[in-house]
Protein backbone atom coordinates (compact mmCIF):
# COMPACT_ATOMS: atom_id res chain seq x y z
CA UNK A 1 0.00 0.00 0.00
CA UNK A 2 1.67 3.53 -0.84
CA UNK A 3 0.64 6.27 0.81
CA UNK A 4 -1.35 9.23 -1.58
CA UNK A 5 1.28 10.62 -3.68
CA UNK A 6 -0.48 14.64 -3.74
CA UNK A 7 2.09 17.37 -3.83
CA UNK A 8 2.52 19.49 -1.12
CA UNK A 9 3.32 23.11 -1.13
CA UNK A 10 5.32 23.87 2.70
CA UNK A 11 4.44 26.89 4.38
CA UNK A 12 7.65 26.57 6.58
CA UNK A 13 7.26 30.37 8.20
CA UNK A 14 3.92 29.88 9.24
CA UNK A 15 2.44 27.52 11.59
CA UNK A 16 0.07 25.89 9.34
CA UNK A 17 0.65 22.20 7.54
CA UNK A 18 1.41 22.37 3.80
CA UNK A 19 -1.26 23.00 1.29
CA UNK A 20 -2.49 20.26 -0.72
CA UNK A 21 -1.90 21.10 -4.80
CA UNK A 22 -5.10 22.57 -5.80
CA UNK A 23 -5.70 24.72 -2.45
CA UNK A 24 -7.51 27.84 -2.49
CA UNK A 25 -6.82 30.45 0.35
CA UNK A 26 -9.26 33.07 0.83
CA UNK A 27 -6.69 35.62 2.81
CA UNK A 28 -9.29 38.65 4.63
CA UNK A 29 -7.90 41.70 7.31
CA UNK A 30 -8.63 45.03 7.99
CA UNK A 31 -5.47 45.81 8.52
CA UNK A 32 -3.25 45.74 4.98
CA UNK A 33 0.27 45.57 6.52
CA UNK A 34 -0.70 42.06 8.16
CA UNK A 35 -2.41 41.17 5.58
CA UNK A 36 0.77 41.78 3.01
CA UNK A 37 2.91 40.21 5.13
CA UNK A 38 0.86 36.82 5.43
CA UNK A 39 0.27 36.65 2.12
CA UNK A 40 4.44 36.80 0.85
CA UNK A 41 4.83 34.10 3.26
CA UNK A 42 2.08 32.03 1.95
CA UNK A 43 2.81 32.72 -1.97
CA UNK A 44 6.60 32.90 -2.16
CA UNK A 45 8.20 30.11 -4.11
CA UNK A 46 10.29 27.80 -2.85
CA UNK A 47 13.23 25.90 -4.56
CA UNK A 48 11.47 23.97 -7.12
CA UNK A 49 8.50 26.32 -7.40
CA UNK A 50 7.48 29.84 -9.06
CA UNK A 51 5.43 32.66 -7.93
CA UNK A 52 2.89 34.23 -9.86
CA UNK A 53 1.60 37.82 -8.24
CA UNK A 54 -0.92 40.04 -9.39
CA UNK A 55 -0.74 43.06 -6.87
CA UNK A 56 -3.30 45.92 -7.47
CA UNK A 57 -1.89 48.68 -5.15
CA UNK A 58 1.76 47.75 -4.45
CA UNK A 59 4.68 48.07 -6.70
CA UNK A 60 6.55 45.61 -8.36
CA UNK A 61 9.81 46.44 -6.40
CA UNK A 62 8.09 46.37 -3.10
CA UNK A 63 5.89 42.90 -4.56
CA UNK A 64 9.82 41.47 -4.49
CA UNK A 65 11.03 42.99 -1.65
CA UNK A 66 8.21 41.16 0.27
CA UNK A 67 8.75 37.85 -1.50
CA UNK A 68 12.62 37.91 -0.64
CA UNK A 69 11.80 38.39 2.92
CA UNK A 70 9.48 35.73 3.37
CA UNK A 71 11.72 33.40 0.86
CA UNK A 72 15.25 34.03 -0.08
CA UNK A 73 15.68 34.80 -3.35
CA UNK A 74 11.90 34.35 -4.06
CA UNK A 75 11.93 36.97 -6.48
CA UNK A 76 14.06 35.35 -8.60
CA UNK A 77 11.82 32.51 -9.05
CA UNK A 78 8.62 35.26 -9.64
CA UNK A 79 6.55 36.91 -11.77
CA UNK A 80 4.64 39.88 -10.92
CA UNK A 81 1.89 41.49 -13.09
CA UNK A 82 1.01 45.05 -11.16
CA UNK A 83 -1.45 47.94 -11.37
CA UNK A 84 0.41 50.44 -9.01
CA UNK A 85 3.84 51.72 -10.60
CA UNK A 86 5.47 51.40 -13.79
CA UNK A 87 7.65 47.92 -15.05
CA UNK A 88 10.84 47.79 -12.15
CA UNK A 89 12.55 44.77 -13.22
CA UNK A 90 12.45 42.28 -15.29
CA UNK A 91 9.96 40.26 -13.83
CA UNK A 92 7.21 43.02 -13.68
CA UNK A 93 5.30 43.54 -15.92
CA UNK A 94 2.89 46.44 -15.98
CA UNK A 95 -0.75 46.68 -16.01
CA UNK A 96 -2.71 50.32 -16.98
CA UNK A 97 -6.05 49.89 -15.80
CA UNK A 98 -6.77 47.64 -12.66
CA UNK A 99 -11.02 47.79 -13.93
CA UNK A 100 -9.46 46.24 -17.46
CA UNK A 101 -10.31 42.09 -16.30
CA UNK A 102 -9.89 40.88 -19.87
CA UNK A 103 -6.55 42.48 -20.55
CA UNK A 104 -5.37 41.44 -16.71
CA UNK A 105 -6.55 37.75 -17.55
CA UNK A 106 -4.67 37.58 -20.42
CA UNK A 107 -1.65 38.63 -19.16
CA UNK A 108 -2.32 36.31 -15.84
CA UNK A 109 -2.78 33.85 -18.67
CA UNK A 110 0.28 34.37 -20.47
CA UNK A 111 2.52 34.55 -17.37
CA UNK A 112 0.87 31.51 -15.84
CA UNK A 113 1.99 29.33 -19.06
CA UNK A 114 5.56 31.42 -19.47
CA UNK A 115 5.58 29.66 -15.43
CA UNK A 116 5.03 26.18 -16.82
CA UNK A 117 7.84 26.24 -19.47
CA UNK A 118 10.24 26.64 -16.07
CA UNK A 119 8.78 23.91 -13.47
CA UNK A 120 5.24 22.53 -12.96
CA UNK A 121 5.04 24.00 -9.94
CA UNK A 122 3.45 27.32 -9.15
CA UNK A 123 1.96 29.07 -6.72
CA UNK A 124 -0.32 32.47 -7.41
CA UNK A 125 -1.64 34.98 -5.63
CA UNK A 126 -4.10 38.34 -5.93
CA UNK A 127 -3.01 41.02 -3.89
CA UNK A 128 -5.78 42.69 -3.02
CA UNK A 129 -8.50 41.16 -4.41
CA UNK A 130 -10.97 43.95 -2.71
CA UNK A 131 -9.39 46.76 -5.14
CA UNK A 132 -10.37 44.72 -7.87
CA UNK A 133 -13.90 44.35 -6.84
CA UNK A 134 -14.08 48.55 -5.86
CA UNK A 135 -12.94 49.24 -9.64
CA UNK A 136 -15.36 47.38 -11.50
CA UNK A 137 -18.96 47.95 -11.74
CA UNK A 138 -20.63 44.59 -11.77
CA UNK A 139 -19.07 42.38 -9.44
CA UNK A 140 -20.11 39.53 -12.36
CA UNK A 141 -17.18 40.28 -13.62
CA UNK A 142 -15.22 39.67 -10.38
CA UNK A 143 -16.53 36.03 -10.18
CA UNK A 144 -15.75 35.35 -13.73
CA UNK A 145 -12.05 36.76 -13.77
CA UNK A 146 -11.60 34.41 -10.76
CA UNK A 147 -13.28 31.83 -12.15
CA UNK A 148 -11.53 32.13 -15.82
CA UNK A 149 -7.92 33.03 -14.03
CA UNK A 150 -6.90 31.75 -10.08
CA UNK A 151 -9.60 29.17 -9.91
CA UNK A 152 -9.39 27.57 -13.60
CA UNK A 153 -5.51 27.13 -12.99
CA UNK A 154 -5.28 25.53 -9.51
CA UNK A 155 -7.76 22.98 -11.19
CA UNK A 156 -5.52 22.60 -14.29
CA UNK A 157 -1.80 23.18 -12.49
CA UNK A 158 0.30 21.33 -10.03
CA UNK A 159 -0.38 24.75 -7.85
CA UNK A 160 -1.76 26.36 -5.07
CA UNK A 161 -3.47 30.09 -4.85
CA UNK A 162 -4.17 32.85 -2.29
CA UNK A 163 -6.51 35.89 -2.78
CA UNK A 164 -6.58 38.35 -0.19
CA UNK A 165 -9.29 40.56 0.65
CA UNK A 166 -9.01 43.71 2.74
CA UNK A 167 -12.00 43.70 4.71
CA UNK A 168 -12.13 47.72 5.58
CA UNK A 169 -12.70 48.69 2.00
CA UNK A 170 -15.37 49.53 0.69
CA UNK A 171 -16.60 46.94 -2.52
CA UNK A 172 -19.27 48.65 -3.21
CA UNK A 173 -21.70 45.11 -1.63
CA UNK A 174 -22.43 43.93 1.85
CA UNK A 175 -18.65 42.20 2.56
CA UNK A 176 -19.91 40.16 4.80
CA UNK A 177 -22.05 38.60 2.28
CA UNK A 178 -19.55 38.35 -0.26
CA UNK A 179 -16.78 37.36 1.93
CA UNK A 180 -19.79 34.03 2.84
CA UNK A 181 -19.92 33.55 -1.02
CA UNK A 182 -16.07 33.39 -1.39
CA UNK A 183 -15.58 31.57 1.65
CA UNK A 184 -17.57 29.15 0.22
CA UNK A 185 -16.01 28.41 -3.22
CA UNK A 186 -12.22 28.06 -1.80
CA UNK A 187 -10.84 25.41 -0.23
CA UNK A 188 -10.11 27.18 3.13
CA UNK A 189 -10.04 30.71 4.84
CA UNK A 190 -7.36 32.64 6.63
CA UNK A 191 -8.57 35.34 8.64
CA UNK A 192 -6.05 37.69 9.95
CA UNK A 193 -6.35 39.82 13.43
CA UNK A 194 -3.82 42.35 14.46
CA UNK A 195 -2.87 41.17 18.50
CA UNK A 196 -0.49 43.92 19.33
CA UNK A 197 2.92 45.62 17.51
CA UNK A 198 4.26 42.73 14.88
CA UNK A 199 1.84 40.20 16.17
CA UNK A 200 -1.29 38.69 14.74
CA UNK A 201 -3.69 35.73 15.42
CA UNK A 202 -4.73 33.72 12.13
CA UNK A 203 -8.34 32.43 12.55
CA UNK A 204 -8.14 29.46 10.14
CA UNK A 205 -10.88 27.24 8.89
CA UNK A 206 -11.01 24.67 6.19
CA UNK A 207 -7.20 23.60 5.98
CA UNK A 208 -7.45 20.92 7.83
CA UNK A 209 -8.57 21.28 11.54
CA UNK A 210 -10.21 24.79 12.34
CA UNK A 211 -7.83 26.50 14.75
CA UNK A 212 -6.77 30.25 15.72
CA UNK A 213 -2.58 30.54 15.74
CA UNK A 214 -0.27 33.39 17.43
CA UNK A 215 2.02 34.62 14.99
CA UNK A 216 4.84 37.23 15.08
CA UNK A 217 5.24 38.80 11.40
CA UNK B 1 -23.16 11.31 -25.19
CA UNK B 2 -24.35 14.28 -27.49
CA UNK B 3 -21.72 16.05 -29.01
CA UNK B 4 -20.92 19.58 -27.65
CA UNK B 5 -21.16 22.20 -30.44
CA UNK B 6 -17.92 24.26 -30.79
CA UNK B 7 -18.10 27.31 -32.77
CA UNK B 8 -14.39 28.42 -34.14
CA UNK B 9 -13.73 31.69 -35.72
CA UNK B 10 -10.74 32.53 -37.69
CA UNK B 11 -9.20 33.23 -41.27
CA UNK B 12 -9.80 30.08 -43.30
CA UNK B 13 -6.47 28.01 -42.65
CA UNK B 14 -6.42 29.47 -39.24
CA UNK B 15 -9.93 27.43 -38.58
CA UNK B 16 -9.06 24.59 -40.59
CA UNK B 17 -6.18 24.25 -37.52
CA UNK B 18 -8.22 25.00 -34.37
CA UNK B 19 -11.17 22.78 -35.83
CA UNK B 20 -8.39 19.58 -36.27
CA UNK B 21 -7.01 20.33 -32.78
CA UNK B 22 -10.87 19.81 -31.77
CA UNK B 23 -11.67 16.94 -33.43
CA UNK B 24 -8.66 15.35 -31.78
CA UNK B 25 -11.27 15.40 -28.70
CA UNK B 26 -14.16 13.08 -28.52
CA UNK B 27 -17.51 14.30 -27.59
CA UNK B 28 -16.59 18.19 -28.97
CA UNK B 29 -18.06 19.00 -32.28
CA UNK B 30 -16.04 22.05 -33.82
CA UNK B 31 -17.94 24.29 -36.39
CA UNK B 32 -16.23 26.63 -38.88
CA UNK B 33 -16.78 30.61 -39.55
CA UNK B 34 -14.63 32.88 -40.69
CA UNK B 35 -15.69 36.53 -39.52
CA UNK B 36 -17.56 38.07 -36.81
CA UNK B 37 -20.84 38.28 -38.93
CA UNK B 38 -20.78 34.74 -39.69
CA UNK B 39 -20.16 34.05 -36.60
CA UNK B 40 -23.09 36.06 -34.83
CA UNK B 41 -25.69 34.95 -37.38
CA UNK B 42 -24.43 31.71 -36.63
CA UNK B 43 -25.09 32.54 -32.63
CA UNK B 44 -28.26 34.10 -32.98
CA UNK B 45 -30.21 30.54 -34.35
CA UNK B 46 -27.90 27.90 -32.76
CA UNK B 47 -26.39 27.02 -29.11
CA UNK B 48 -23.07 26.18 -28.85
CA UNK B 49 -21.46 25.21 -25.36
CA UNK B 50 -17.80 26.82 -26.08
CA UNK B 51 -16.23 29.66 -28.71
CA UNK B 52 -12.97 29.50 -29.80
CA UNK B 53 -11.83 32.64 -31.59
CA UNK B 54 -8.87 34.19 -33.62
CA UNK B 55 -8.77 37.96 -32.42
CA UNK B 56 -7.81 39.32 -35.92
CA UNK B 57 -10.93 38.33 -37.77
CA UNK B 58 -11.90 39.75 -41.72
CA UNK B 59 -14.89 42.41 -40.13
CA UNK B 60 -13.82 43.07 -36.54
CA UNK B 61 -11.99 40.70 -33.53
CA UNK B 62 -12.50 37.84 -31.80
CA UNK B 63 -13.69 40.10 -28.52
CA UNK B 64 -16.46 41.06 -31.08
CA UNK B 65 -17.72 37.83 -30.80
CA UNK B 66 -17.58 37.54 -27.09
CA UNK B 67 -19.41 40.60 -26.62
CA UNK B 68 -22.23 39.31 -28.91
CA UNK B 69 -22.49 35.81 -26.64
CA UNK B 70 -21.81 37.40 -23.53
CA UNK B 71 -25.85 39.34 -24.48
CA UNK B 72 -27.16 35.44 -25.17
CA UNK B 73 -25.58 33.62 -23.52
CA UNK B 74 -23.07 35.02 -20.77
CA UNK B 75 -22.19 31.40 -19.08
CA UNK B 76 -20.84 30.44 -22.07
CA UNK B 77 -17.04 29.71 -22.33
CA UNK B 78 -15.12 31.81 -24.40
CA UNK B 79 -11.55 30.68 -25.55
CA UNK B 80 -9.04 33.12 -27.55
CA UNK B 81 -6.40 31.37 -29.50
CA UNK B 82 -4.47 33.75 -30.82
CA UNK B 83 -0.30 34.82 -31.88
CA UNK B 84 -1.27 38.17 -31.14
CA UNK B 85 0.53 39.23 -27.48
CA UNK B 86 -1.92 40.19 -24.64
CA UNK B 87 -0.81 44.17 -25.14
CA UNK B 88 -1.23 44.60 -28.58
CA UNK B 89 -4.87 43.28 -28.37
CA UNK B 90 -7.32 46.15 -27.91
CA UNK B 91 -9.46 45.54 -25.04
CA UNK B 92 -10.62 49.47 -24.26
CA UNK B 93 -14.23 48.26 -25.31
CA UNK B 94 -14.30 44.82 -23.62
CA UNK B 95 -12.60 45.03 -20.12
CA UNK B 96 -15.22 42.91 -18.95
CA UNK B 97 -15.66 40.45 -21.74
CA UNK B 98 -13.00 37.66 -20.05
CA UNK B 99 -11.76 34.60 -21.95
CA UNK B 100 -9.41 32.11 -21.82
CA UNK B 101 -6.19 33.43 -23.44
CA UNK B 102 -4.21 30.92 -25.20
CA UNK B 103 -1.29 31.44 -27.25
CA UNK B 104 -1.02 29.77 -30.19
CA UNK B 105 2.75 29.92 -31.23
CA UNK B 106 2.80 27.79 -27.82
CA UNK B 107 5.04 24.40 -29.07
CA UNK B 108 2.51 22.34 -27.70
CA UNK B 109 -0.85 24.81 -28.77
CA UNK B 110 -2.87 22.78 -30.74
CA UNK B 111 -2.69 19.94 -28.44
CA UNK B 112 -3.64 22.31 -25.04
CA UNK B 113 -6.49 24.00 -27.11
CA UNK B 114 -8.26 20.49 -26.78
CA UNK B 115 -7.70 20.29 -23.24
CA UNK B 116 -8.54 23.79 -22.32
CA UNK B 117 -11.85 23.14 -24.19
CA UNK B 118 -12.52 20.19 -22.29
CA UNK B 119 -12.24 21.79 -18.96
CA UNK B 120 -13.73 25.03 -19.59
CA UNK B 121 -16.92 23.35 -21.01
CA UNK B 122 -16.54 21.17 -18.28
CA UNK B 123 -16.29 23.12 -15.29
CA UNK B 124 -18.48 26.14 -16.70
CA UNK B 125 -15.16 27.56 -16.00
CA UNK B 126 -16.32 31.31 -17.34
CA UNK B 127 -19.43 31.47 -14.98
CA UNK B 128 -20.27 35.02 -13.59
CA UNK B 129 -20.66 33.58 -10.10
CA UNK B 130 -19.02 31.33 -7.72
CA UNK B 131 -19.79 27.70 -7.17
CA UNK B 132 -19.50 25.81 -4.02
CA UNK B 133 -16.14 24.23 -3.09
CA UNK B 134 -18.40 20.76 -2.81
CA UNK B 135 -20.52 21.77 -5.87
CA UNK B 136 -20.37 18.25 -7.25
CA UNK B 137 -21.98 16.60 -4.27
CA UNK B 138 -24.16 19.17 -3.87
CA UNK B 139 -25.98 18.34 -7.19
CA UNK B 140 -25.43 14.89 -6.37
CA UNK B 141 -27.84 15.70 -3.52
CA UNK B 142 -30.24 17.85 -5.57
CA UNK B 143 -30.55 14.83 -7.85
CA UNK B 144 -31.70 12.29 -5.11
CA UNK B 145 -34.78 14.54 -5.21
CA UNK B 146 -37.55 13.18 -8.12
CA UNK B 147 -38.80 16.42 -8.38
CA UNK B 148 -41.04 15.82 -11.33
CA UNK B 149 -42.72 13.13 -10.09
CA UNK B 150 -43.45 14.36 -6.32
CA UNK B 151 -47.27 15.91 -6.30
CA UNK B 152 -45.59 18.92 -4.52
CA UNK B 153 -46.98 22.02 -6.67
CA UNK B 154 -49.91 22.40 -5.12
CA UNK B 155 -47.98 22.35 -1.22
CA UNK B 156 -45.59 24.64 -2.31
CA UNK B 157 -48.34 26.89 -4.03
CA UNK B 158 -50.22 27.30 -0.90
CA UNK B 159 -46.92 27.88 1.27
CA UNK B 160 -45.96 30.85 -1.07
CA UNK B 161 -49.27 32.01 -0.40
CA UNK B 162 -48.91 31.85 3.25
CA UNK B 163 -45.46 33.37 3.19
CA UNK B 164 -46.35 36.11 0.81
CA UNK B 165 -48.74 36.88 2.92
CA UNK B 166 -47.17 36.48 6.12
CA UNK B 167 -44.62 39.13 5.27
CA UNK B 168 -46.71 41.25 2.85
CA UNK B 169 -44.22 40.98 0.00
CA UNK B 170 -44.96 41.33 -3.89
CA UNK B 171 -43.92 37.89 -4.16
CA UNK B 172 -42.71 34.76 -2.97
CA UNK B 173 -40.96 31.58 -4.11
CA UNK B 174 -39.59 27.90 -3.65
CA UNK B 175 -36.43 27.23 -6.32
CA UNK B 176 -34.31 24.08 -6.54
CA UNK B 177 -30.71 25.11 -7.71
CA UNK B 178 -29.48 22.85 -10.67
CA UNK B 179 -26.00 23.42 -12.26
CA UNK B 180 -27.49 26.23 -14.90
CA UNK B 181 -30.62 27.63 -13.58
CA UNK B 182 -32.57 28.30 -10.60
CA UNK B 183 -36.23 26.07 -11.04
CA UNK B 184 -39.23 27.83 -9.72
CA UNK B 185 -41.21 25.45 -7.75
CA UNK B 186 -43.76 27.43 -7.22
CA UNK B 187 -44.28 31.37 -7.17
CA UNK B 188 -46.94 33.76 -5.72
CA UNK B 189 -47.08 37.21 -6.74
CA UNK B 190 -44.72 36.60 -10.44
CA UNK B 191 -45.25 34.27 -13.28
CA UNK B 192 -41.69 33.30 -13.04
CA UNK B 193 -40.50 29.58 -14.29
CA UNK B 194 -36.71 29.73 -13.83
CA UNK B 195 -33.85 32.11 -13.90
CA UNK B 196 -30.30 31.38 -14.81
CA UNK B 197 -28.06 30.65 -12.17
CA UNK B 198 -26.10 34.13 -13.14
CA UNK B 199 -28.96 36.00 -12.59
CA UNK B 200 -30.13 35.10 -9.76
CA UNK B 201 -29.66 36.24 -5.78
CA UNK B 202 -30.04 32.93 -5.05
CA UNK B 203 -26.69 31.78 -6.47
CA UNK B 204 -25.20 34.12 -4.02
CA UNK B 205 -27.74 33.08 -1.33
CA UNK B 206 -27.09 29.82 -1.13
CA UNK B 207 -23.50 30.51 0.10
CA UNK B 208 -24.12 31.80 2.91
CA UNK B 209 -25.21 30.31 6.56
CA UNK B 210 -28.01 32.37 7.58
CA UNK B 211 -30.55 34.69 5.29
CA UNK B 212 -29.72 36.67 3.18
CA UNK B 213 -31.13 40.15 2.63
CA UNK B 214 -30.36 42.59 0.12
CA UNK B 215 -32.71 46.01 1.29
CA UNK B 216 -32.34 47.40 -2.19
CA UNK B 217 -30.55 45.58 -5.28
CA UNK B 218 -29.62 49.14 -6.69
CA UNK B 219 -27.20 49.67 -4.39
CA UNK B 220 -25.25 46.56 -4.11
CA UNK B 221 -22.68 46.09 -7.12
CA UNK B 222 -23.40 42.06 -7.11
CA UNK B 223 -27.29 42.91 -8.74
CA UNK B 224 -26.95 46.79 -9.69
CA UNK B 225 -25.82 45.89 -13.23
CA UNK B 226 -28.10 42.96 -13.50
CA UNK B 227 -30.80 44.20 -15.94
CA UNK B 228 -33.02 40.78 -15.74
CA UNK B 229 -33.24 41.41 -11.97
CA UNK B 230 -35.11 44.95 -12.82
CA UNK B 231 -37.26 44.28 -15.44
CA UNK B 232 -38.59 41.60 -13.37
CA UNK B 233 -39.45 44.77 -10.56
CA UNK B 234 -37.12 43.39 -8.05
CA UNK B 235 -35.75 46.23 -5.64
CA UNK B 236 -35.42 44.15 -2.45
CA UNK B 237 -34.68 40.39 -1.66
CA UNK B 238 -34.62 38.36 1.41
CA UNK B 239 -33.42 34.03 1.18
CA UNK B 240 -33.55 31.24 3.52
CA UNK B 241 -31.62 27.55 2.25
CA UNK B 242 -33.24 24.32 1.90
CA UNK B 243 -30.82 22.26 3.35
CA UNK B 244 -30.67 18.50 3.06
CA UNK B 245 -30.52 16.45 6.31
CA UNK B 246 -26.62 15.88 5.10
CA UNK B 247 -26.27 19.82 4.95
CA UNK B 248 -26.22 20.39 1.24
CA UNK B 249 -28.38 23.42 -0.03
CA UNK B 250 -30.40 22.97 -2.87
CA UNK B 251 -32.80 25.09 -2.91
CA UNK B 252 -33.79 28.63 -1.60
CA UNK B 253 -37.15 30.30 -0.03
CA UNK B 254 -37.31 33.83 -1.04
CA UNK B 255 -39.51 37.27 -0.51
CA UNK B 256 -39.64 39.62 -3.37
CA UNK B 257 -40.80 43.61 -3.18
CA UNK B 258 -40.71 46.13 -5.44
CA UNK B 259 -39.50 48.93 -2.98
CA UNK B 260 -36.39 48.98 -0.73
CA UNK B 261 -37.41 47.11 2.36
CA UNK B 262 -35.77 45.49 5.77
CA UNK B 263 -36.51 42.74 7.93
CA UNK B 264 -35.74 42.22 11.37
CA UNK B 265 -33.75 39.50 13.01
CA UNK B 266 -37.39 38.12 13.84
CA UNK B 267 -38.56 37.76 10.18
CA UNK B 268 -34.98 36.52 8.89
CA UNK B 269 -35.64 33.39 11.48
CA UNK B 270 -39.13 33.33 10.67
CA UNK B 271 -38.29 33.08 6.57
CA UNK B 272 -36.05 30.45 7.82
CA UNK B 273 -38.62 28.71 8.90
CA UNK B 274 -40.39 28.70 6.57
CA UNK B 275 -37.11 27.18 4.48
CA UNK B 276 -37.15 24.15 6.33
CA UNK B 277 -40.76 23.41 6.45
CA UNK B 278 -40.48 23.36 2.27
CA UNK B 279 -37.74 20.85 2.97
CA UNK B 280 -39.31 18.95 5.30
CA UNK B 281 -42.33 18.87 2.56
CA UNK B 282 -39.92 17.72 0.04
CA UNK B 283 -38.34 15.29 2.32
CA UNK B 284 -42.10 13.51 2.96
CA UNK B 285 -43.18 13.88 -0.59
CA UNK B 286 -39.71 11.94 -1.20
CA UNK B 287 -39.99 9.11 1.48
CA UNK B 288 -44.07 8.69 0.06
CA UNK B 289 -42.66 7.67 -3.71
CA UNK B 290 -39.51 5.90 -2.34
CA UNK B 291 -41.88 3.82 -0.46
CA UNK B 292 -44.63 3.63 -2.80
CA UNK B 293 -41.88 2.37 -5.51
CA UNK B 294 -41.22 -0.27 -3.04
CA UNK B 295 -44.10 -1.69 -2.50
CA UNK B 296 -44.71 -2.03 -6.35
CA UNK B 297 -41.64 -3.69 -6.76
CA UNK B 298 -41.75 -7.32 -7.68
Amino acid sequence: MSLTETAQFEIPNLPLAAFEDGTSVLLTGDDTDLLESVFYRLVAAREDERSLVLATEASGRAVNRGLDGAADGASDRSAVLTCAGPDAAENVTGVDDIADLTGLGMQFSTLVADSQATTGRLRAGILLCSSICAAVDDTRSVYRFLNSNLLSQLRRNEAVGVCALDTSADIGTNVDSFLAGMKASFTGRIDVEADGPGRAILHVSGLGDDRSVEVSL
Amino acid sequence: MVDQTVLCIGADDDVEDMAAALDEEADLAPIARTSVAEATAFLDTESVAAVVTEYELSDGTGLDVVDAIRDHAPQTPCVLYTDVSPSDIDTASFEDAIVEYLNRDLPDAADRLGFVVDDVIAHSAQVGFLVPDDEDSRLAALDSYDVDDLPIEESFDRLTDLISSHFDTAVAFIGLIDEQEEDILACTGGDWDSITREETICTHSMLQEDVMVVEDISEDKRFAQNQQLHDLGIVSYAGANMTTPEGQTIGQVCLIDHERRSYSPEQRAQLQQFAETAMEILELRQSLLEASDAEVAP
